[in-house]
């Protein structure tokens, strides 16, 4: 007497395939701002009037302890306005946006020359803010 | 004799293994929601280097900062910072070119960003256009 042998299916529930999207989806989005900067400590400075910075490729940070970042990764001031330029290359004017964030009570003798560099390399600077609130 | 209806079985409830995948999901969503929240800021326009050098031939204003936020230098004489707009205003009036119009910040090493954010702000309500200048330390041997 012949029994027929029992194949296993081991198929993916079609009922988690949105699920699995879904979360492709989100992953793919938090990939695309590998530039993170949010592991970085620093509070904003508080201004009166406040616009929207809008989007840019390059991010200087200067956190609690003095230290220069640019996207995230640590930099001297010595070389910024030479990586800058690199990064900001041919782009026309208005896609120049170089987003600067400093810590509130960083010293001038650190944000400045900072200034200058982005300046030099020819980047529409803008100061990351926090709104006041009276 | 009391009759069965199929209605009754109608009410399904969700898998409970799906909750994970729900809390997981959510947890995501505000995750991407918060990090997504765009930068507040503040556009600052600086003229190049040459440009300043030709500038300061002319008499222009030049406030100083220090690490006291409550007075700005302001050609010298010491003025509270509530008091610059007025004054910077009352000294750009007569002023209609771009040239004339720059006003020199210098910040002694110990300013803080919070202050410099804040005076440089004033100055740009007021009607100045900002510069930068820095001092240069040399080193000078006798022999």
């Amino acid at each position: 007497m012949k029994f027929a042998r029992r194949t296993p299916k081991a198929d993916v529930p079609s009922m988690a395939m949105g699920d699995i999207a879904f979360n492709l989806l989100i992953f793919f989005v938090i990939l695309a701002r590998a530039q993170d900067d949010s592991h970085l400590e620093w509070q904003p400075a508080d201004a009166k009037e406040v616009e929207q910075a809008g989007v840019s490729r390059v991010s200087v940070l200067i956190d609690v302890d003095n230290k220069v970042y640019l996207n995230g990764q640590p930099i001297g001031i010595a070389q910024i306005s030479a990586r800058v330029s690199e990064m900001l290359g041919q782009s026309p004017a208005g896609e120049r946006t170089v987003l600067l964030k400093v810590h509130k009570e960083v010293p001038a003798l650190y944000f400045q020359p900072v200034i200058e560099a982005i300046s030099e390399a020819g980047g529409d600077l803008v100061h990351i803010l926090e709104e006041r609130r009276e | 004799m009391k009759i069965r209806t199929r209605r009754n079985n109608l009410l399904i409830e969700p898998p409970a293994s799906a909750t994970g995948d729900i809390a997981f999901n959510l947890i995501v969503f505000f995750l991407v929601c918060a990090s997504i929240q765009p930068d507040g800021g503040r556009t600052q326009t600086l003229p190049r280097s040459e440009e300043i050098e030709q500038e300061q031939k002319l008499e222009n204003i030049e406030i100083q900062l220090s690490r006291n936020v409550k007075t700005v230098t302001l050609n010298g004489d010491p003025v509270r910072t509530q008091e610059l707009v007025p004054r910077l205003r009352k000294m750009l009036a007569s002023k209609t070119k771009d040239e004339d119009r720059v006003v020199i910040v210098k910040s002694k090493p110990d300013t803080m960003y919070l202050h410099w954010i804040e005076v440089t702000g004033m100055i740009e309500d007021a009607g100045g256009i900002i510069t930068i200048q820095t001092e240069e330390e040399r080193e000078v041997r006798v022999d």
